[in-house]
């Protein structure tokens, strides 16, 4: 057997041009325990390079709060990928 | 600093705004002033033609920002009351999107906390709008809300 490591999971919400380009709205990541919000974003583009070109026009939010991209992640947590924001 | 802002007012909607029960709610027996922002949709963009727009939110996020926003006002601000309401789904020219109103005992508090309010709503709340045009449609260029302090390195599995 593998070692066993220690994984979380959290909720992730994508808004705006991001969702219309991943074409979704959420999904549910499974991370190694430990994780940042910078390396969730990594784990997407991993699996989507063209997630790249929006890194640097984006703000994330943990918890329904904006977060910087270092800020670990615990289990169940919300995290939202947010382009920049057009109300008014 | 204790808030009194038990009757003030926050709404995200996909139902038309109405502006004037908006406004004469946050009225009060001891205010002067109410000064209100309406902002609408205008039937351009950089000169291209627009047909109607599309907005969205991060709904509790948006609801806790625009809450924020309130709370800001209270404590900065000599006002009584804030309304903040947001319309969302699709806007047609000249539909309100954003409309804002805040009463205060005098005028000068009034314009202040209101011109405040919109400035930072449209930094600060996770909504998105899409433009649609004749030959076209394209996400609004806006802005990114300041990013927080990086904050120390938390250990995990706490």
């Amino acid at each position: 057997m593998p070692p066993v490591s220690q994984t979380i999971r959290v909720d992730v919400l994508f808004f705006g041009q991001l969702k219309e380009f991943l074409g979704r709205a959420q999904e549910s990541v499974e991370l190694q325990a430990g994780s940042s919000i910078q390396d969730l974003f990594q784990h997407l583009a991993g699996r989507n390079p063209d997630l790249q070109k929006f890194r640097n026009s984006l703000i994330a939010s943990r918890n329904q709060e904006f977060a910087a991209w270092r800020t670990s992640l615990e289990a169940g947590d919300e995290i939202a990928f947010l382009p920049p924001v057009s109300g008014g | 600093m204790s808030v009194s802002a038990e009757r003030d007012f926050i709404q995200l909607t996909r139902d038309p705004l109405d502006l004037q029960a908006i406004a004469l709610h946050v009225r009060g027996a001891e205010d002067g002033a109410v000064v209100t922002f309406d902002g609408f949709v205008r039937n351009q963009s950089h000169g291209r033609v627009t047909l109607y727009l599309d907005y969205e939110a991060y709904e509790p996020m948006a609801v806790l920002k625009m809450n924020e926003i309130a709370t800001h006002l209270h404590e900065n601000f000599a006002i009584h009351r804030v309304a903040i309401a947001h319309r969302l789904g699709r806007l047609k020219i000249g539909e309100t999107s954003v409309f804002i109103a805040v009463s205060a005992p005098h005028r000068a508090a009034a314009f202040d906390a209101c011109r405040y309010a919109i400035d930072t709503l449209k930094r600060t709340v996770p909504i998105w709008k899409k433009e649609y045009f004749e030959d076209g449609a394209v996400w609004a260029g806006g802005e990114l809300p300041p990013v927080p302090a990086e904050t120390p390195e938390r250990k995990s599995a706490s």
